[in-house]
């Protein structure tokens, strides 16, 4: 919980995860957060839950890198990156990024950015189990 | 010895996550690309992104060390 970037099994509380980034500074006078939850449904197929794989270590080198970026383009004061692996239900969290800055407009901004950013960068894979079978997710929408 | 990682739908298609490979002096990656693409080739039309020890590899003469851990990645998507 004390991790800045995490990976893990576990869901994680957005509560307490704003609460870590507002307490690093009394400067903060904006967050912006993003949390992405599993669907229960893809293209047209219900879908039950989602599986995560990671190459772990990578995957946590590159959310480290992107967050010291994030901090360095847009001015944050801070950042926070939780991302959950392993076996999703519909509606469950999967990953939560917070971005706190002095003003929002960079929170906001940094918030979408890192979200991109992982997206691409960060090595992930979802698939989702369906009543039809299983089947990789290899876009990004 | 080269440590192979594979994951997600590249680990699905070969059947395994890890295997481990022969070193020679002067390796680079795409002779181990080469090699593994032969064997595993409907694994390989997946793989997008290529990771020696946890950095991305862009340029595939770069000359492989002992003892390195290789990682053929299929496009990313976490989030």
């Amino acid at each position: 919980m004390n991790d800045h970037v995490r990976i893990q099994l576990e869901d994680f509380s957005q509560d307490e995860e704003i609460s870590a980034l507002k307490s690093t500074s009394k400067s903060m006078g904006g967050i912006g957060t993003f949390l992405g939850c599993a669907r229960d449904f893809s293209e047209g197929r219900e879908v039950s839950q989602l599986s995560f794989d990671a190459y772990g270590s990578m995957a946590l080198s590159e959310m480290n890198k992107l967050r010291r970026e994030a901090i360095a383009k847009f001015g944050l004061l801070d950042a926070r990156i939780v991302h959950r692996i392993g076996t999703v239900k519909s509606g469950d969290n999967i990953v939560f990024i917070a971005a706190g800055a002095e003003h929002r407009l960079a929170a906001l901004e940094a918030c979408r950015w890192m979200i991109d950013e992982l997206k691409q960068r960060v090595p992930i894979w979802k698939k989702e189990i369906t009543p039809q079978g299983d089947l990789w997710v290899t876009q990004h929408p | 010895m080269i440590n192979v990682l594979f994951f997600g739908p590249v680990a699905e298609r070969i059947g395994k996550s890890a295997l481990s490979a022969d070193y020679r002096p002067n390796m680079r990656i795409h002779d181990l690309n080469d090699e593994l693409a032969a064997q595993y080739p409907q694994a390989f039309e997946l793989v997008c992104f290529t990771a020696i020890n946890g950095e991305h590899i862009r340029d595939m003469s770069t000359i492989l060390p002992d003892n390195s851990e290789v990682a053929y990645m299929a496009k990313f998507s976490g989030g």
